[in-house]
């Protein structure tokens, strides 16, 4: 029996989590009463087992000591999901647009600007198997695209990630998108090609925190907010890894345009660069090391292949310019001494890179040039010597590879997936890349569009060679969408051309499920009711956080919302209309529930969970059941397993990388053989800016249009588009600005001289504008970003003012380019690239835009769902 | 003895985990005979207040939790003693049925740490969540502290803390039992740099910092990328005098009322 919390009815263990595909790492005890939250606390690991049986590591230095927590360290937000989670924003009931009519004029050109009226769960679901069945019989399968790769809740019987595509599958097909390694783009088209580290691109982790500290003297934070971007998906354990590093005195340098969260409390140095600039600093780095002779020369020798064509590059290269550390610091911002002092340290002194994905070093234009050159200086430095590596604060034992790991591995492991209900992340060959969504929505025969590889996170770099394009020979084009992940104008690329791609006449519908009416959900034709983890019960396991592995048995802590229904039971009651009306005429639709569901009600699925998700072999059924957890112990004789990278650095021959050559490349056999013509990725590092595909850099003509450069990270009080309407984290001075209109405006920070320059103060309203759209932002003038540079977090909720054009909430992504990140690569430029300020005055633009302005909200929660409802 | 709060500057991230764990413990949760509820905004029981020091690029972030200082000396429990309550734990509580209409509370405590619910019509505050301490818990702000820069026991067991640690306005002379350790107060800081004709930091440089009469408060060097810091420094007049062997002296006088990054100065050749 799970204990109670003080006050409650019942005790919940429960992940609150988001992001995760069936994995977790926010473990919470989350107590109810009276049907209602009553309050999440951290989920403690000793309540079963003792300190002992768990094998808890303890790291030592210089007298001090650092140890493995006995509970989870969950971040704010899942204490403060329950305002989000039963926010006034959530959806009630089935919702169509009112201008939608099935059988006859359905008025594509409305999504995002009519209203939604109620509709029966029954008319609902009628509708949407009437619209699959029509699309299948009409265009043959291909023509729905499936939506469902993030973010939401990390959850395994009823994920908010791909639900429906095991249906589509059973009828007929469907194309999926496909997922674009988002947070992690440069080191994936990039690193991958200089070093392997498949499949990610970075650098096996194992067991770098000891590593670190015991030989570490210098950890480079590049680009790497490690207070912020672990909170949706791995608790806040690496906060009190960066407060140990300061402890046992490793010297901490971020490196970022601003002053990050992490950075704000773990800098010894902030070293300010503009964003995505990082690559003229890391070639200012070796510029210093070559021509001072104060690099590993003996370890280049044997450990990397093709160097004289990084060393032609830094010293002049095809441009015939030698990156210098003047010439980097006129790119950049740091001044060329720091640059050549910086370098010096770092040879002196054995150095860490750190990262925690995200940001303009590693989201924007050619971000696989600063991944490539990043393992260039690791290669210069002798990666894998003592102190020397690359840290990675998140994703740790992602896809379950140990490899992925700093800290201890686990006696054994769970992995509850097996009674996953979502999609498989197999690569299918019916596809689009999440990135190009807006091209695939319009192309047809006539107009294919063509890209290289299945671009998800999981393949080896061989794939991102092949190639592929839509619609297939003959195949449809898309027709429908059926989406779960209603983020895509938040989170991606070229927001505002995807909005507009919504709006085609081709595209006869639009489904989406999802428990909130936000972002894309404004241009859908049925909206589904989901809901939230509370409400249902479930499975999840943690081997994320740091902690020690657990697998937990969720029950449901309250009645849905409305008439919500989880993602799974959405997608079931899909399955049983289309039975229902089809099933007694067409093979394909015959006993579809059943083969939809495999026969499993929940307590199956979470049984299925335990039988074969590795609890089994250590606790009965019951047992488990009763005490709600269980888990592994850390392995014993951890400190022995060799670091990343040391076996490499000990004898490459032996243990060979997954290059084509085995060696470090800094010239890419593989990218040389099949991308032979291609300039923005030359099969060596190459200095690359302004170009036919981007002109976003301070030297582009555009610049003196638009002279800022956006910095658009993981943002701090939201996990991505989630969140927005979250009232308790709105209150927090820097999650919003609050206008003269009362409306809660998402921040815009500005260096104080360029505030000066342009005339606005703190609460001031600014338009953020490029050549693809605006959206508005309220002005937070502080000294946390450097000049030159301002930054706005992502995922703000839209609130349109011009569908496709401009943008009350500041949801930024909307002006983000549509390109992407390169020739051959399919990756986001969502930071990083040029905007204008422009003040503004509320009262003005709400006389010129009466129907945006003239929407009722809450500074609280953001704009009404009223507005959006006729009864 | 009893329960005191003890608040580490230096292991705080500024995660607002303590403010937003006060929402989630009291926020439409009824905890009588010891609180009503909280109301859904606009209460900060526990109160992050946030400071950024420093300019480009020598910037920071200073955090710090505040609440009722559940003080011994409490004004409030001098003037209202059958209304706020000093218990025998140290926790101070304001009763919540005979405290209704007495707004005049919100203004008497000296830190701002009393709201008023308005819907209520009664005082609020930060208890220490006495109905979980009386239940062998502990505040849900520090259960949810993640790096433990809060603290929560017995006066004994931070003995040692305490005997380090401020208190916040101690000239109000209510014996607080709310301590802070690492106070980062306001910080001085620079860079040398030799200009030429290539530039270089300097690395090594001796540099003094004095107060207007000419103590020396604090020396330093230039660490390798040329920079140094006076930290932990009160507001007041200072001089800063950098001196590196094969270069002139350089000093520089600095007015004080905020943390401050006095610059990149280039030394000239001696």
């Amino acid at each position: 029996m799970i204990k109670k919390g003080f006050g409650a009815d019942k005790t919940v263990y429960d992940n609150v989590d988001w992001m995760g595909f069936g994995v977790g790492s926010n473990l919470a005890c989350v107590d109810v009463k009276d049907g209602k939250i009553l309050r999440t606390r951290p989920f403690r690991y000793d309540v079963e087992y003792s300190p002992e049986e768990l094998n808890l590591y303890q790291y030592e230095k210089d007298g001090k000591v650092f140890k493995c927590p006995t509970h989870n360290l969950i971040p704010p937000t899942s204490a403060a999901y329950k305002r989000h989670a039963f926010s006034r924003n959530r959806v009630p009931y089935p919702l169509i647009r009112e201008d939608f009519d099935p059988e006859g004029d359905r008025h594509p050109e409305n999504r995002g600007v009519s209203k939604y009226r109620r509709i029966s769960w029954d008319d609902a679901t009628e509708i949407i198997a009437k619209e699959i069945k029509r699309q299948l019989d009409t265009y043959g399968p291909g023509s729905i695209l499936a939506q469902q790769d993030g973010h939401g809740e990390s959850k395994v019987v009823h994920p908010s990630h791909g639900c429906q595509v095991n249906l589509l599958y059973l009828v007929g097909g469907c194309t999926i998108q496909a997922r674009q390694p988002d947070s992690w783009e440069g080191w994936y088209w990039g690193a991958k090609h200089a070093w392997g580290g498949e499949p990610y691109g970075q650098a096996p982790q194992r067991n770098l925190f000891l590593d670190a500290t015991e030989n570490c003297k210098m950890m480079l934070y590049w680009g790497c907010d490690n207070e912020t971007t672990t909170w949706g998906w791995a608790g806040q354990l690496p906060s009190r890894m960066s407060f140990w590093f300061r402890d046992i005195g490793i010297y901490s340098v971020f490196i970022s345009p601003d002053l990050n969260y992490s950075a704000a409390v773990h800098a010894d140095r902030w070293i300010p660069v503009y964003p995505n600039t990082d690559l003229a600093l890391q070639m200012g780095i070796a510029y210093v090391w070559l021509t001072e002779d104060i690099y590993d020369k003996e370890y280049v020798a044997t450990h990397v292949e093709g160097f004289d064509w990084l060393e032609s590059e830094i010293l002049g290269g095809i441009d015939g310019i030698a990156k210098t550390p003047e010439w980097a610091s006129e790119k950049c911002g740091v001044p060329a001494r720091v640059i050549r002092a910086l370098a010096r340290k770092w040879t002196k002194d054995p150095t860490y890179t750190a990262h925690c994905n995200g940001g303009s070093f590693i989201r924007s234009c050619y971000s696989h040039e600063p991944a490539r050159m990043e393992v260039m200086l690791h290669a210069m430095q002798g990666i894998g010597k003592p102190g020397r590596n690359f840290l990675k604060f998140i994703e740790w034992m992602t896809f379950g590879l140990d490899e992925i790991n700093p800290l201890p591995s686990f006696e054994y492991s769970f992995n509850p997936m097996i009674a996953y209900n979502g999609a498989p992340n197999d690569g299918t060959d019916d596809f689009i890349p999440k990135t190009m969504t807006p091209q695939g929505l319009l192309a047809d025969q006539d107009h294919k569009i063509d890209w290289h590889g299945h671009v998800i996170c999981s393949l080896p770099a061989q794939d991102q060679f092949l190639p592929f394009e839509f619609p297939h020979e003959d195949g449809p084009s898309i027709h429908m969408i059926w989406s779960d992940t209603p983020c895509w104008s938040t989170c991606w690329n070229g927001g505002n051309e995807y909005l507009k791609s919504l709006q085609n006449p081709n595209l006869e519908f639009v489904l989406l499920q999802h428990p909130w009416f936000e972002n894309d959900a404004r241009f859908a034709d049925i909206i589904l009711p989901s809901n939230t983890r509370y409400e249902v019960e479930d499975v999840s396991f943690d081997s994320q956080s740091g902690m020690p592995c657990t697998m937990i048995h969720c029950e449901q802590e309250v009645e849905p919302y409305g008439e919500s229904k989880s993602d799974w039971f959405c997608v079931c009651e899909v399955a049983k209309k289309l039975e229902e009306l089809y099933g007694s005429t067409e093979r394909r639709y015959a006993d579809l529930f059943n083969r939809y569901t495999r026969g499993r009600d929940v307590e199956a699925c979470v049984k299925e969970a335990w039988q074969n998700g590795g609890v089994s072999e250590h606790m009965g059924y019951e047992e488990w059941l009763e005490k709600g957890y269980i888990t592994s112990p850390f392995t014993k004789d951890w400190e022995k397993r060799p670091f990343g990278f040391s076996e490499f650095a000990d004898d490459p021959e032996k243990n060979p990388l997954t290059t084509p050559t085995g060696k470090i490349e800094a010239y890419s056999t593989a990218l040389a053989e099949n991308f032979p013509d291609d300039d923005q990725r030359r099969p060596y590092v190459q200095y690359i800016a302004d170009s036919d595909r981007f002109h976003e850099y301070r030297e582009s003509e555009k610049a003196k249009k638009y002279p800022y450069l956006l910095v658009s990270n993981h943002p701090r009080w939201r996990i991505h588009a989630n969140f927005d309407d979250n009232s308790w984290l709105r209150e927090i001075h820097t999650c919003k600005v609050i206008g003269l209109d009362g409306y809660a405006y998402e921040p815009v920070w500005i260096n104080p001289s360029d505030a000066a320059d342009l005339g606005v103060k703190d609460g001031d309203i600014v338009k953020v504008i490029n050549d693809r759209g605006w959206v508005l932002g309220g002005v937070y003038v502080t000294e946390r970003v450097v000049a030159g540079a301002v930054l706005q977090d992502h995922g703000a909720r839209i609130d349109p003012i011009e569908p496709g054009v401009s943008d009350r909430g500041g949801a930024n992504n909307l002006l983000a380019p549509l390109e992407t990140s390169s020739q051959n690569c399919a990756g986001e430029v969502t930071s990083g690239f040029l905007v204008g300020i422009e003040k503004v005055d509320v009262f003005e633009l709400a006389k010129q835009y009466p129907a945006a302005f003239g929407r009722t909200f809450n500074a609280d929660e953001g704009v009404d769902i009223d507005n959006f409802i006729v009864e | 003895m009893g329960k005191v709060f003890v608040f580490d500057h230096s292991y705080c991230n500024g995660c607002y985990g303590c403010q937003i764990a006060c929402k989630d413990e009291h926020c439409g949760n009824d905890w009588m005979p010891y609180q009503k509820p909280q109301p859904e905004l606009g209460h900060f029981w526990c109160k992050m207040v946030e400071q950024v020091h420093g300019q480009v690029p020598k910037v920071r972030m200073d955090y710090m939790p505040i609440m009722c200082q559940q003080c011994d000396a409490c004004p409030l429990v001098e003037k209202h003693p059958d209304v706020v309550t000093k218990r025998a734990d140290g926790l101070v509580t304001i009763d919540p049925v005979k405290s209704e209409g007495m707004k005049e509370l919100v203004d008497e405590c000296p830190y701002g740490a009393v709201y008023w619910n308005d819907e209520l019509n009664i005082p609020q505050k930060c208890d220490g969540c006495a109905h979980l301490v009386d239940a062998g818990e502990i505040p849900h702000c520090v259960e949810l502290c993640a790096t433990e820069a809060l603290k929560f026991g017995d006066e004994e067991e931070f003995a040692d803390e305490i005997a380090k640690a401020e208190v916040l306005h101690p000239e109000y002379g209510t014996k607080p039992r709310v301590y802070y350790l690492n106070d980062p107060k306001l910080f001085i800081a620079g860079s040398v740099y030799d200009p030429g004709p290539q530039e270089e930091v300097i690395i090594g440089a001796k540099i003094v910092l004095e107060d207007a009469s000419g103590k020396v408060i604090d020396e330093t060097t230039s660490d390798d990328l040329g920079d140094y810091w006076f930290n932990k420094v009160e507001p007041g007049d200072y001089k800063v005098t950098m001196q590196a062997e094969g270069f002139a002296t350089k000093t520089v006088e600095v007015k004080l009322d905020k943390s401050l990054n006095i610059g990149d100065f280039a030394l000239d050749k001696a």
